[in-house]
C-alpha cells in the first residue's frame, strides 16, 4: 500500500510541476483581444522606423496573384471564416470573462454610442443624444423600430434594466459602468433601494441617466451594448444574478449577427440577422475558427480568411509571398510600460527615473529587435487616439552620457566595484517579466545598458502571468513589465496612476487635471487638458513608456469592403463585407 | 479477494481524500487567483470580486465548501467558462478520449508485434533498424514531428487537413461525419503513435527476450512442438504478463488528453483547456479535473492488480 501512495504522490507532484514549467506564453485573456483593436498604421513620426512598403495611403497591400488562392477558400460562396484564440461560449456582454468571447459578443451586440477610429462617438442603437450643461445627465434617444434578433422591440426599458443589473451586488463582471457613480446606484447596490433613482425611463425612445460627479467617459460606458429585459430580466430578483450563466451560451442580441451553433473548441458559427437595424448583412455565415496559437497554417491552407499577425518585416514577407492576400498595418490602442516601485527611495527621485529612461535604449529593443513590429512610447496613450501627441513630449532619445549626469546630480556616485551607491545603499533594478521572446531581449539589452552606468541589473523572469502579478502586488521588485488592455477613453489610460495601482504615486497636480479631464464632454477642452497631462507624466516618469506594438492584418484577397476599428474591431465593417468570385 | 476489494476500496478513500486535500493546498499555494491577471480591475473592484467568489475566505473554509458540495456532485461552475465544470468535462473529454484509445491501441498493437520479432531475431538486421528507429522516435521532440508533419502532409502536399477535428463550417453527419473525423484524426494519431511506440517496444522486447532464455521454453521447443506456438503461446503470454500492470495506468492517460498534442493540431480535446485554465487560475476547473485524474489513477492500480491476480493465479492478492 505505501508503493500505491508514493505512486499516487509522485503523479501529483510531477503533474504538479509540468503545470509550473508549462503556463508560459497565456496572455492575460482580459488583456489579450486578439482581433479587437486595430487601425491602419499612424503617419510616420519622428521615432518610427517603419520600413518602406510599396502600398497606399493606409498601407493596405494588395493581393499580387489570386490565382494562387487554395481551392477550399474558393469553394465558399456565402461564408467568411477568421481565427479566434479561445471563444468559451459565454457569449452574454458584461457578463463574460475573457476577452475573446468579447470579439463574439461584439457581433452579436449593437451598442447604443459606437465610437470611430479615433475614438470619438458616433451613432450606434441611439441616433443622438444630449449632455446637460452641468455634464452630469446623460440623455439617449433610441432609433425608430430597434428590434433584438427575435423581432421582438427594444425599447428604453431594455436599456433602463441593462444599467441597473450592472450594479446589483452579486455582479461579477468586469463592466465599469459601476465605478461611474449613478446617482442611487450605491443605494440600489446595498439594497436600500428597488431601483436606481439616476436612471430616467422618459419614453420608449429615450433614456436618461444623471451621475453624481461629472465623468466624460460615461457616454461610451453607459453607451454600450443593451441586454433584453423581456428576456435576460425574466428570472432576475435583486442581488441574484447566478441564473445569467444559464444563458449565457443563449445570446439574444441586437447586432449584425445571430448565434447559430457553438462547438466547444472548434467554432463559433453565426448567421445574418435580418432584423439588424442597418439592414441585413451581405454575406449570410460568419464563423469564428477556434485557432490556438499559430493561424499561419490555416490562413495558408485557405481555412481561414483572415489572420493577424505582428508586424515584423518576416511575417510582411511571408504574406506577401503567399499572393491571395491583402495586407492592412495597424496599431492597437495600447500602450507598454515598465512599472517602477516608487516606495523604493532611489526610485522616488525624479532624476533616478529619468536617467533609466536616458539610459535603455528602447529604439533597439522594441523596434530593431523586433523589425520594426513596434513604436517608442513616452505618454500613456496610444498613437491612434484622438488626444495622442507629440507637442512637448521629451522623447528620452537613448543618451548614455545625459543619464550618468542625472545620476550623478541625484548624488548616485560610483562605488569601489563601480556600482553606484548612495548613503551606503548601491543602486540596484530587481525586474520582473513575464517568459516570452520580447522579455528576453529586454533583459539582455538592458543589462548590458545599465551596467554601463553602473546599475546593478537582476532579472527575474515568470512562466506565467498570474504568478507575476503576484509578485508585483507583493511590493518585492523595482520594475516590472507590463501593458495595457484595449484603452478607448484617453482617460482609460490613466487610471492606473489614480486608483492606486502604481504604489507610491500620489500628484494632486495630476489628479486635478484628471478630474478635469473628466468634467467635460467638449473634446477640443479635453484634448488641451489631455495634452498637459501627457506633458507632465512624461516629465514625471511615475512609470517608464516603452512602446506601442505593430501588427499587421493578412485577408483573403476575395474580400471586399473591409475595415478594422481601433475600438471595435471586424464589427463596425462587417455587415458590408462580400465576397467577389 | 471479496475482503481484498473492500479494503483496497476503502484505502482509495482515504487516498483520495488526502490528495484532495493536497490539490486544494497546492492550488491554494500557486501565486494569483482569478482575479489577479485581469488588469481592466481597480483595487477596489478587486477587493469586491473576491468577496463575491469568496477567494478571500482561509484556505481550510474554502476546502470544507469545495469537498460538502464536491460530496453532491457539484464541482462547482468554471469562473472563465461561466459553465458547470462537468459539462465542460463532458465537452471536451471525449475527444481526448477519442484521440487517446485510438493511438493507444496502435501503439500497442505495433509495440507487440515488432517488439516480439525483434526479440525473437535478437541480433539481426531487422532487429537493428528497430533499434535504430526506436531511438530515433524517442528523441524526437513531440512538436517538431507535429509541426513538421503539418508543413509536409497538410500545406505542402495537401493530403491532410492541417488541424482541428471537422472541416470549417461542415454540416455533414452520419457516415460522412465519421469520415471527416478519421481523416482529421490521422495527423495527431500518427504523431501520439510514433512517440508512445519506443518504449514500449522496448519494453516487450527485454521482456520477451528474458522469457525465450527461460528453461520452460527450452523444454517445449526439445519436446518438438512448432516454433509459432513455443513463441505465441508459451512465451507471448508470459511476457505479456508484466504489462498488465501498465495497463492500469494508462486509463488515467486515456482521459487526461495531452496538452502539446492538441495544441498542435488544434484538437478540441481536454488537455488544452486545462492548460488555459491554469494560466488563468480558473481553479474550480483545475481542482474538478486534477481530483478526476487523481481518481481514475487510483481505479487504474486496482484495476491492474486485479487484471494481474486473474491473469496469474500464483499473485496472490
Amino acid at each position: 500500500m505505501k508503493k500505491k501512495i508514493a505512486t499516487l504522490s509522485t503523479a501529483i507532484l510531477a503533474s504538479a510541476l509540468l503545470l509550473s514549467a508549462c503556463g508560459n506564453n497565456n496572455d492575460n485573456a482580459g488583456a489579450a483581444n486578439s482581433a479587437g483593436a486595430n487601425q491602419p498604421a499612424p503617419s510616420n513620426s519622428a521615432n518610427t522606423a517603419a520600413p518602406a512598403t510599396d502600398s497606399d495611403a493606409s498601407g493596405l497591400v494588395t493581393a499580387s496573384d489570386m490565382s494562387k488562392l487554395p481551392d477550399i477558400a474558393k469553394q465558399r460562396t456565402d461564408t467568411i471564416i477568421v481565427g479566434l484564440t479561445d471563444p468559451s461560449g459565454a457569449f452574454t456582454p458584461y457578463f463574460q470573462q475573457s476577452g475573446y468571447d468579447g470579439n463574439v459578443s461584439s457581433l452579436l451586440y449593437t451598442p447604443l454610442v459606437k465610437v470611430d477610429e479615433k475614438g470619438l462617438p458616433i451613432p450606434g442603437l441611439a441616433e443622438k443624444w444630449d449632455v446637460s450643461a452641468d455634464n452630469l445627465t446623460y440623455t439617449y434617444h433610441l432609433r425608430q423600430g430597434l428590434k433584438f434578433s427575435d423581432g421582438t422591440p427594444l425599447t428604453a426599458d431594455d436599456v433602463a434594466f441593462t444599467w441597473t443589473i450592472l450594479y446589483d451586488k452579486s455582479y461579477d463582471g468586469d463592466s465599469l459602468v459601476n465605478s461611474l457613480h449613478v446617482q442611487g446606484g450605491d443605494a440600489y447596490k446595498a439594497g436600500t433601494a428597488t431601483s436606481i433613482s439616476g436612471i430616467k425611463v422618459i419614453d420608449p425612445q429615450t433614456v436618461s441617466v444623471t451621475l453624481e460627479k461629472p465623468n466624460a467617459s460615461a457616454l461610451t460606458l453607459l453607451g454600450s451594448d443593451v441586454l433584453s429585459k423581456a428576456y435576460y430580466g425574466k428570472d432576475y430578483k435583486q442581488g441574484q444574478l447566478d441564473y445569467m450563466k444559464k444563458l449565457s451560451g443563449s445570446p439574444l442580441g441586437t447586432g449584425p449577427y445571430k448565434l447559430e451553433k457553438f462547438i466547444p473548441g472548434q467554432e463559433v458559427r453565426m448567421i445574418a440577422n435580418e432584423n439588424y437595424f442597418d439592414g441585413k448583412p451581405k454575406t449570410e455565415h460568419f464563423i469564428y475558427k477556434t485557432a490556438q496559437g499559430d493561424t499561419w497554417q490555416y490562413l495558408e491552407t485557405g481555412e481561414v480568411d483572415y489572420a493577424s499577425f505582428t508586424a515584423t518585416q518576416e511575417n510582411i514577407d511571408k504574406l506577401k509571398a503567399l499572393g491571395f492576400v491583402n495586407i492592412l498595418p495597424y496599431t492597437p490602442s495600447t500602450y507598454g510600460y515598465l512599472q517602477l516601485n516608487l516606495k523604493h527611495p532611489a526610485l522616488q527621485d525624479k532624476l533616478v527615473r529619468q536617467a533609466l529612461t536616458y539610459g535603455l535604449d528602447r529604439q533597439s529593443i522594441y523596434v530593431d529587435a523586433a523589425q520594426g513590429a513596434g513604436q517608442v512610447a513616452n505618454i500613456p496613450s496610444s498613437p491612434i487616439s484622438w488626444s495622442y501627441t507629440e507637442d512637448g513630449i521629451n522623447p528620452y532619445k537613448y543618451d548614455a552620457e545625459k543619464a550618468k549626469e542625472l545620476l550623478d546630480q541625484a548624488g548616485w556616485k560610483a562605488g569601489a566595484d563601480g556600482i553606484r551607491e548612495k548613503d551606503g545603499k548601491k543602486l540596484t533594478v530587481h525586474f520582473l517579466g513575464s517568459k516570452k521572446p520580447e522579455t528576453d531581449i529586454f533583459i539582455a539589452v538592458a543589462k548590458e545598458d545599465y551596467e554601463a552606468l553602473g546599475i546593478k541589473f537582476e532579472p527575474e523572469v515568470f512562466a506565467d502571468f498570474n504568478a507575476l502579478v503576484s509578485k508585483v502586488e507583493g511590493g518585492d521588485y523595482d520594475m516590472a513589465s507590463f501593458s495595457t488592455s484595449l484603452l478607448t477613453d484617453p482617460s482609460d489610460g490613466l487610471l492606473q496612476f489614480v486608483d492606486g495601482e502604481i504604489p507610491g504615486y500620489d500628484n494632486p497636480a495630476f489628479k486635478a487635471l484628471y478630474d478635469k479631464g473628466l468634467a467635460t464632454s467638449n473634446i477640443d477642452e479635453r484634448k488641451a487638458v489631455y495634452k498637459d497631462i501627457y506633458k507632465l507624466l512624461n516629465d514625471e516618469l511615475p512609470v517608464i513608456f516603452t512602446s506601442y506594438k505593430k501588427s499587421v492584418y493578412a485577408y483573403n484577397g476575395r474580400i471586399q469592403n473591409l475595415s478594422v476599428s481601433p475600438f471595435n474591431g471586424l464589427a463596425p465593417s462587417l455587415p458590408s463585407w462580400t465576397l467577389s468570385q | 479477494m471479496s475482503t481484498y476489494i473492500t479494503k483496497r476500496i476503502l484505502y482509495m478513500i482515504v487516498i483520495l481524500f488526502a490528495a484532495s486535500f493536497l490539490i486544494f493546498c497546492l492550488y491554494a499555494l500557486t501565486p494569483g487567483d482569478f482575479i489577479t491577471g485581469n488588469i481592466k480591475l481597480t483595487p477596489e473592484r478587486k477587493a469586491e470580486l473576491r468577496e463575491i467568489y469568496g477567494l478571500n475566505k482561509p484556505v481550510i473554509e474554502r476546502y470544507a465548501i469545495w469537498m460538502k458540495n464536491a460530496f453532491h456532485g457539484d464541482f462547482g461552475y468554471s469562473l472563465s467558462q461561466q459553465k458547470p465544470v462537468l459539462t465542460l468535462f463532458n465537452q471536451y473529454i471525449w475527444n481526448s478520449f477519442l484521440l487517446a484509445v485510438v493511438s493507444t491501441f496502435l501503439t500497442w498493437l505495433i509495440a507487440v508485434v515488432v517488439g516480439v520479432v525483434a526479440a525473437y531475431k535478437q541480433y539481426s538486421w531487422f532487429d537493428t533498424i528497430v533499434m535504430v528507429a526506436l531511438f530515433a522516435a524517442m528523441s524526437i521532440p513531440s512538436f517538431f514531428i507535429g509541426l513538421f508533419l503539418i508543413k509536409m502532409l497538410a500545406v505542402d502536399w495537401k493530403w491532410l487537413p492541417p488541424g482541428g477535428m471537422l472541416t470549417t463550417g461542415s454540416n455533414s453527419t452520419g457516415m460522412a461525419y465519421i469520415k471527416e473525423v478519421i481523416h482529421h484524426m490521422i495527423l495527431p494519431v500518427m504523431v501520439m503513435t510514433l512517440l508512445g511506440v519506443g518504449s514500449l517496444t522496448r519494453y516487450f522486447r527485454s521482456n520477451m527476450i528474458d522469457v525465450i532464455k527461460q528453461d520452460y521454453i527450452r523444454t517445449a521447443r526439445a519436446k518438438g512442438l512448432k516454433e509459432r506456438k513455443v513463441l505465441f503461446t508459451h512465451a507471448l503470454r508470459n511476457a505479456l504478463l508484466p504489462a498488465i500492470t501498465l495497463v492500469g495506468f494508462e486509463l488515467p492517460a486515456l482521459f487526461g488528453g495531452s496538452l502539446i498534442i492538441e495544441k498542435i493540431f488544434n484538437w478540441p480535446g481536454i488537455g488544452q483547456l486545462y492548460m488555459q485554465s491554469f494560466s488563468l487560475r480558473d481553479y474550480p476547473l483545475l481542482m474538478g479535473f486534477t481530483l478526476f485524474i487523481a481518481i481514475l489513477t487510483v481505479i487504474g492500480t486496482l484495476v491492474s492488480d486485479i487484471l494481474y491476480h486473474v491473469a496469474d493465479p500464483r499473485v496472490r492478492l
